[in-house]
């Protein structure tokens, strides 16, 4: 017959011979459990972020045929799939936090304002308005997201919702790659004091409907 | 924004050139007979003249007359032959556009269903990433080969031809149809890389090729989903396929006769999952339309009478 098998250091007495400070405690965790949503309010903010996700996406293949300008076109496509991967994540989030296995392509408004919020940023489809479009999604809609996920990353308990920071780390740190690039993108074109003005016009406009109604997750 | 734009409402900016789908409509229903495809072309000769009008390729319509597409289309890539320059621009300039096209179309699919399943837009949302690759290589290959972004006319027949409202229907029309072709034109490609020794451009194309298959075996995939329990739409679906693969094989120009001028690249379809069926169909579908004899002919008596017409009006105007 084969000895069982033992955890290393594991004496017959079963205890081990180590100290109970261990490597994992280096440095020492200073994380303080609870934070400021429980298991249903992150759900539901998840799904928020997932429909400002999800939408962009759509959007964006849409704006894709109309944008005339030749490196804005090709710019977008990827963005596009990194919106969609940002869903899809933030997707497979939600049958972890209790919402069933079918969960993982819900997306929700936080309100009927938001819902509008998106519809507007849409709205823009013709081939001179590509200030419009660009500036609604990078000028606002995209920032805006990054403070809603850097809030949600700080204010949710550290160590229990461990895995909606991690991935919003994720989604945050490619966002910024967009807001840079659209940024650029909106810097060349409005190359006119009129153009500004445009540029300006529209995020004022949208920035006053997003305040309106709460924002992302309604709550502003 | 509306959904379902027209192939009129493709964005360009100011390089580009949009030619009338007409002729391409026209080029892809020729019958193998002379006549027939003189008298055709003969007629849309102002509207092609129109279309070239400013290009690279109005050297190529002065000297071949209204049929210098039957040149550029029905002749095999050549390295050896003095045009192959101007060829291989102009066949790097119609993928290029044709992948400007698909990133639209792949776009297009992301808003125009915003009901579909959540796999079906992850599926588009990455074939629009790859489409914006596949815009950026051949930019860059068409500068490689001395070309540039505008230089020829852009035809958006293929978004006409496969951007159907029903999403089974377009994807297959576009995922299976247009991106088989895709494989086809691609394979043939890599051949001529090889052939010239450029591996540049054989590299490239080699990894176009590979994410084509991939965006085949979406279109297979979701036309099994999208008419799942629902033969009569299948049917559809396939029937628009075949509709599709009809119109690009360019009377013959794409087939597997002996003087196809892009061979059907049987293995990459397999491997995207043509099923041995559908490949005998495809077969079929792109065996008949002008022999390369009928075509070449045509082409003959189209240059001659264009220069008869051109000597003619120079004569009228020293009188
Ligand atoms: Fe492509
Ligand atoms: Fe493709």
């Amino acid at each position: 017959m084969s000895e069982p098998r033992l955890y290393p250091g594991t004496g017959r007495d079963e205890r081990t011979t180590f100290a109970p400070y261990s490597a994992f405690d280096i440095p020492a965790d200073l994380r303080e459990l609870h934070g400021r949503y429980d298991v249903e309010a992150t759900a539901r903010r998840v799904r928020n972020f997932r429909y400002a996700e999800e939408w962009m996406m759509m959007i964006m293949g849409g704006w894709v045929a109309t944008i005339p300008e030749l490196p804005v076109k090709t710019g977008l496509g990827k963005i596009i799939w990194e919106c969609a991967q940002a869903a899809n994540v933030l997707g497979e989030r939600l049958p972890e936090l209790r919402c069933g296995r079918k969960a993982v392509t819900a997306s929700e408004s936080s309100n009927e304002g938001f819902a509008g919020v998106i519809r507007e940023i849409a709205a823009p489809d013709r081939p001179d308005q590509t200030i419009e479009k660009i500036a609604g999604v990078f000028d606002v809609l995209k920032p805006h997201l990054i403070e809603a996920y850097e809030r949600h990353s700080r204010e949710t308990d550290q160590i229990a919702d461990a895995p909606t920071i991690e991935l919003l780390d994720d989604i945050v740190r490619r966002t910024r790659g967009h807001v840079t690039w659209g940024k650029d993108v909106l810097d060349r074109i409005c190359d006119t004091e009129g153009l500004r003005e445009r540029r300006r016009q529209r995020g004022d406009a949208l920035r006053e409907m997003l305040t309106a109604c709460g924002g992302v997750t309604g709550e502003l | 924004m509306k959904s379902f734009i027209e192939p009129n409402e493709l964005a360009r900016d100011s390089r580009f050139i949009r030619q009338d789908n007409v002729a391409a409509t026209i080029l892809s229903t020729l019958p193998d007979d002379v006549d027939a495809v003189v008298e055709a072309l003969e007629r849309l000769d102002p509207m092609i003249e129109k279309g070239v009008r400013g290009t690279e390729a109005e050297p190529l319509y002065e000297e071949y007359g209204p049929g210098f597409a039957l040149v550029t289309l029905n002749e095999p890539l050549d390295p050896t032959s003095p045009s192959a320059g101007t060829r291989l621009a102009l066949r790097m300039h119609g993928i290029f556009v044709g992948e400007l096209q698909a990133l639209e179309g792949a776009g297009r699919s992301l808003w125009d269903f915003p009901d579909a399943p959540w796999e079906f837009k992850m599926n588009m949302a990455r074939q629009c990433w790859d489409e914006t690759r596949h815009v950026q290589i051949y930019e860059k290959l068409l500068e490689h080969v001395g070309g540039y972004a505008g230089m020829f006319p852009e035809s958006t027949f293929l978004f006409e031809c496969a951007c159907s409202d029903d999403p089974a229907l377009r994807v297959a029309g576009v995922n299976r149809g247009l991106e088989g072709l895709a494989c086809d034109v691609f394979r043939d490609m890599i051949r001529y890389a090889e052939a010239i020794g450029d591996e540049t451009m054989r590299q490239a194309v080699d990894y176009v090729l590979a994410d084509e298959l991939t965006h085949v075996r979406f279109g297979s995939d979701w036309v099994k989903e999208f008419t799942k329990g629902d033969p009569e739409r299948y049917e559809k679906a396939q029937e628009f396929r075949r509709k599709v693969d009809k119109q690009f094989s360019f009377g013959g120009a794409r087939s597997e006769r002996e003087d196809a001028a892009i061979p059907i690249a049987w293995e990459d379809r397999r491997e995207a999952g043509f099923t041995e069926q559908e490949l005998d169909e495809l077969r079929e579908i792109t065996a008949d339309g002008p022999s390369r004899d009928t075509m070449r002919e045509a082409a003959r008596q189209l240059r001659e009478r264009h220069h008869a017409r051109r000597a003619a009006s120079a004569e009228r105007a020293s009188a």
